[in-house]
């Protein structure tokens, strides 16, 4: 009796287990791409062709990566005659080391690492070029030399968000919504992008005041950061800064929040307020953000056209398989689009803030606001339906795009 | 079967107060301490915010926000009683609330509409939503407590499976993507100025619940005169009427002094042709519905839980699985019963959720499940099996949001949040281990 | 026996109150109840006694419901019955004073005494009142002193634990009653109220199987003794026809005292 009850149990967990994407170690993500090739080995592949490449993803759950990154890079590499293969960490340091590991078995030539911690990856790092596996730092800074780093501009992320928010409020009473404390791109360079931009000036003159201050120290104990980057935390948060503005009869003129899944969050607080929407920022390009941008709700979303930077990735990466120097490493020029393409097309030097000297290609954001919706449209981001959800397209407010 | 004999009165007499001191007084009005003490800690909590924030936490807007923010939590920690009560835990209802949310958003979105063709302005499209959702949780509470109650696997092990299975499918239905734009009527449930009962629906409201304290203690009184029970002193009764109305007039004060944005007032002055006085137009929000689902709950679940045999059963259970069994009680339908429940709470949940946020994200309810554990542990709940309260629970998940509603207001940033949260809880269940061990 | 109890006990002789026959029990391998037959009349006390592991409680456990048997037939009143549950053998007025007491802690004497039969409104709404109330009234005839029917049952002692057991089958008009170790946890005050308390339940017809390691009590209390020896019945004897040790013996040897051989006599009297 108990046997079998246990038996049934058993089952029961191997069902759910293998149902999760939590699954345990050698689980590759689902890698049906929109355009739905299947992963292939090509068949008679000549010697340079037979190229390998290896991604280790850190969080494939993320949208951005199915719908974007990954079919960049796939694409590119397939065309070439190149196979695709990849994993998929699920936010864990200790699972992408060894997915590393697996990659390298399945026989990868070159490896690109979206690293979950940028310390914490080195190991695998070091396995790869004990087995002389170049390796591209994708999207995501490794603290290792001898990795190529491949990112759009994080810093000029920021940089461009507060450009815009500040061309639209350059005086007044601003809040600052934050990411996880723990990911250096909402504590250290969007940040850095926002100062340089000009918000650290603004403030230390007097035109512009930060509302959610947790302390003194800048840019540490400036805004308010949200852990996970989750949208319901970013509402809980904003409501309550709303209601303190309120309570010291401060409007809020202006919202830069690193991101849009946070941005998400304080839209629906303001809402839930009956709160006039102040220019808001955000990053991703997120289709429910876009939507929110087209319906006056957002003011910018600086948009990484993250297909681009795949295909960077996977033309730099085939390079690489054939046997090119990395110093020397140049782009095609039709490769990626202008507006995105690096200031020079070959590999750059980048300083890293643990003082190592990597090589680089950095591409540059676009910020997108209502005038310039077309692009996302143009670039196959999002459909119009999906863009202009809700939007009235016989009101003066309506964007260019849903027209 | 015995007959129940119609007695007019029994030989016992209405014990009279024999000491003094104020620690007789009180328990001759027979309040539960445990629930009272955590009204007084909420109280403190709320006056240590209201001076470190420089006077002005305790406004009518901010009260009204910590409880909208609560509400999820609250409703779900009803459910929780019963399954912890009954010596198992649900480690799966945040992803519950998360997978309900996402359906919720999908079918409002895209299914109904699109799918089913419904077209995009059918108007009880959110309520067809709403019971496809409530079933979805259901569904998946019959599921595991199916799991757990018949075929015996340990419920820390089916609802920690759960967890992670159901929060990876919730990746399927959009690729990890928000969906968002949901029904305006749907998003009423969320509260906001429109999604409150208005100022003349709450002094009703306020005026019923007050009528039916006083009814119950007077009923209850005659009840006891009847079957010759002890009473509560008259002037008990009286302090406990008193305490009741004044209580629920407070409500209701604090929700219509909580008056709709002058932004908002004045586009519905405008759409109905009303004049604007000139020191503006205050429009009176009233109990937010949110809260008025919360109190809804807090009622039937603890109804449920006194007054029905299926409480009576998780409570026995709890005490003695073996004297359950041999008291003939079918167990394990009960314990089903219980895993069915709070999933069918949890879709609500995800309701109040989807509607606050106006969709749903790939992450949303993510965590709930330790903040609802918190709050019936707090609320006296205990792992041992057996004992814990329904309002005990609620006032957990206001004490716990007050906490973190407050912190977030006075701009002390969300890693310190976690740690007070953490330590709140440490110190909670300590103080009440103490005062059992203390008591017996 | 006084006069009174023998004349109750030849009224009622006709049919047995409870006729168990050739009950088989087995837990996995091992034969726990093998092949026991035995009766009970009504207004009498039919002790059953035997080493650890006999089969006692098993057997009573058939016959309360809470374990089905492999084989064997139950009768009461002479009509075979059908009981597969805890539920069934209520219905049979069979009612069992378990070696734990079977309380849930957390509720109060009502609560407990009305567990899985709770008294209900109109509506189907829990009668507390009502409850209470009859709780009263039944406590009032077995343990008059009694006062805490709002408390829960672990604030309460042994005896009163008791009380309330022994109450619940008393309410719902056992005419049958199973007690397993009803003075285990008692002290000798609680334990001489027990003892009247039976006294006066046999009196009023009730047929009552005692479980018990006390041979003091069962001597004092029953009419009958059924030996249990590895899950046999050795034998069921009139209390006046025997000695204590008689029954010793035949709990620790397994055969009826005539059976002894005069080595293993030897060995019992050492």
């Amino acid at each position: 009796m108990k046997t079998s009850r246990l038996a049934i149990a058993a089952a029961m967990l191997i069902v759910a287990a293998s149902c999760s994407t939590a699954a345990p170690a050698t689980q590759p993500p689902v890698t049906d791409a929109p355009t739905g090739a299947p992963t292939s080995v090509p068949a008679t592949a000549t010697a340079e062709a037979d190229c390998t490449v290896a991604v280790s993803w850190n969080n494939f759950q993320q949208p951005r990566w199915a719908a974007h990154d990954q079919p960049g890079i796939k694409e590119t590499v397939e065309a070439a005659g190149g196979t695709y293969i990849d994993q998929d960490a699920n936010l864990s340091n200790e699972q992408q080391i060894t997915d590393v590991d697996t990659l390298i078995s399945r026989g990868a030539d070159v490896l690109i690492i979206l690293a979950q911690d940028t310390e914490a990856i080195l190991p695998a790092v070091e396995r790869a070029s004990q087995e002389d596996i170049p390796v591209i730092a994708y999207d995501r800074l490794i603290e290792d030399p001898d990795a190529l780093y491949i990112t759009f501009n994080n810093v000029g992320v920021g940089r461009a968000q507060a450009e815009a928010i500040l061309a639209a409020v350059p005086e007044g009473n601003y809040v600052l919504i934050k990411g996880d404390p723990g990911d250096p791109n909402a504590s250290t360079f969007l940040p850095q992008g926002w100062d340089e931009a000009g918000l650290k000036d603004k403030v230390d003159a007097g035109d512009i005041t930060i509302l959610n201050m947790s302390g003194d120290s800048w840019p540490d104990e400036a805004g308010t950061y949200t852990i996970a980057w989750s949208t319901e935390t970013a509402q809980d948060n904003m409501e309550a800064i709303i209601d303190a503005a309120n309570a010291e009869d401060q409007t809020i003129d202006a919202i830069l929040a690193e991101n849009d899944s946070t941005a998400l969050g304080v839209v629906a607080a303001l809402e839930a307020k009956s709160y006039a929407f102040p220019p808001l920022s955000g990053q991703d390009g997120d289709t429910a953000n876009l939507n929110n941008v087209a319906l006056g709700k957002q003011y910018v979303d600086v948009w990484k056209n993250a297909r681009e930077l795949g295909k960077a990735a996977g033309a730099a990466a085939l390079a690489l398989c054939e046997g090119q120097d990395m110093a020397g490493l140049t782009m095609d020029e039709g490769l990626v689009d202008p507006s995105v393409a690096p200031d020079s097309l070959t590999a750059q030097d980048f300083e890293t803030p643990g003082g190592n000297t990597v090589k680089s290609f950095i591409l540059k954001p676009t910020p997108i606001t209502k005038e310039n919706l077309n692009l996302v449209l143009e670039g196959g981001w999002v459909t119009k339906d999906q863009l202009c959800q809700g939007v009235d397209a016989a009101s003066a407010d309506a964007p260019e795009a849903c027209k | 079967m015995t007959q129940i004999a119609e007695s007019t009165r029994a030989d016992i007499p209405p014990q009279a107060p024999t000491r003094g001191g104020i620690g007789d007084l009180l328990r001759q009005t027979e309040i539960n301490f445990r629930l009272f003490g955590m009204l007084v800690a909420l109280g403190v909590i709320l006056v240590t915010f209201h001076v470190w924030s420089g006077g002005t936490f305790l406004r009518p807007e901010n009260m009204m926000s910590l409880a909208v923010q609560a509400s999820g939590i609250a409703v779900i920690s009803t459910g929780m009683v019963l399954v912890i009560v009954s010596r198992n835990i649900d480690l799966s209802v945040g992803s519950i609330v998360g997978i309900v949310a996402m359906t919720y958003a999908v079918l409002m979105t895209d299914i109904l509409p699109h799918v089913v063709g419904l077209g995009v302005d059918f108007p009880f499209r959110w309520l067809i939503a709403l019971v496809l959702g409530v079933g979805l949780g259901v569904g998946i509470g019959a599921l595991q407590g199916f799991i757990i109650a018949y075929i015996g696997v340990p419920s820390f092990i089916v609802t920690l499976g759960g967890l992670l299975s159901i929060r990876g499918v919730v990746w399927y239905f959009s690729r990890g993507a928000a969906v968002t734009g949901l029904d305006t009527d749907f998003r009423l449930i969320g509260g906001g100025a429109e999604g409150s009962i208005g100022g003349p629906t709450t002094w009703l409201v306020a005026a019923a619940a007050s009528l039916a304290i006083i009814g119950l203690l007077y009923y209850n009184r005659r009840r006891r005169r009847r079957y010759g029970f002890p009473l509560r002193p008259m002037w008990a009764e009286v302090l406990l009427a008193c305490l009741g109305v004044l209580f629920v007039l407070g409500l209701a004060w604090v929700a219509n002094n909580n008056f709709w944005p002058r932004g908002a007032a004045e586009q519905y002055a405008r759409a109905n042709n009303i004049e604007i006085p000139a020191g503006g137009l205050f429009i009176p929000s009233g109990f937010p519905y949110p809260v008025v689902i919360v109190i809804a709950v807090t009622l039937i679940m603890t109804w449920v839980a006194t007054r029905r045999r299926f409480g009576r059963y998780v409570y026995a259970y709890g005490g003695n699985p073996d004297a359950a069994e041999l008291a003939g009680i079918n167990t394990r339908w009960t314990i089903m019963k219980t895993f069915m429940l709070i999933g069918g709470l949890c879709a609500i949940a995800g309701a109040i959720a989807a509607a606050r946020l106006n969709g749903a994200t790939l992450d949303i309810g993510l965590s709930y499940e330790l903040y609802v554990i918190a709050a019936a542990v707090i609320g006296g709940t205990s792992f041992a099996g057996g004992i814990g309260t329904i309002p005990g629970a609620v006032l957990g998940a206001f004490v716990m949001q007050a906490i973190a509603y407050g912190l977030s207001y006075v701009g002390v940033n969300s890693p310190g949040q976690n740690v007070v949260a953490g330590l709140v809880l440490i110190l909670a269940v300590g103080f009440d281990t103490w005062n059992r061990r203390r008591g017996s | 026996m006084s006069g009174m109890e023998e004349i109750a006990m030849t009224d009622q002789r006709a049919t047995p109150l409870v006729e168990m026959r050739n009950i088989n029990v087995a837990f996995g391998g091992v034969r726990a109840v093998q092949d026991a037959s035995i009766e009970l009349f009504g207004g009498e006390v039919v002790g059953l006694v035997g080493h650890n592991g006999a089969g006692k409680s098993t057997l009573m456990r058939v016959l309360s419901g809470a374990h089905p048997a492999d084989s064997g037939e139950i009768l009461i009143d002479g009509r075979p019955a059908m009981i597969r549950n805890p539920r069934d053998a209520k219905t049979y007025a069979i009612e069992t004073i378990y070696q734990n007491l079977a309380l849930a802690d957390n509720l109060d004497a009502p609560g407990n005494l009305f567990l899985g039969r709770e008294l209900t409104t109109r509506i189907g709404q829990l009668d507390d009142s009502s409850m209470e109330s009859e709780t009263r009234k039944v406590m009032q005839r077995l343990n008059p002193n009694f006062k805490r029917f709002r408390q829960a049952a672990v604030s309460l002692s042994g005896g009163q634990r008791q009380a309330i057991a022994i109450a619940r089958a008393v309410y719902f008009n056992a005419r049958i009653m199973i007690m397993d170790e009803p003075t285990a946890a008692l002290g000798p005050a609680e334990t001489a109220q027990v003892h009247t308390l039976v006294r006066q339940l046999k009196s009023e017809g009730i047929g009552i199987f005692l479980i018990s390691h006390d041979i003091h009590d069962v001597f004092d209390l029953s009419d009958r003794i059924g030996v249990m020896y590895q899950g046999r019945i050795v034998e069921t004897v009139q209390r006046e026809g025997v000695t204590a040790d008689d029954v010793l013996a035949m709990i620790i040897v397994g055969k009826r005292p005539e059976q002894l051989t005069s080595l293993e006599k030897a060995q019992l009297s050492v």
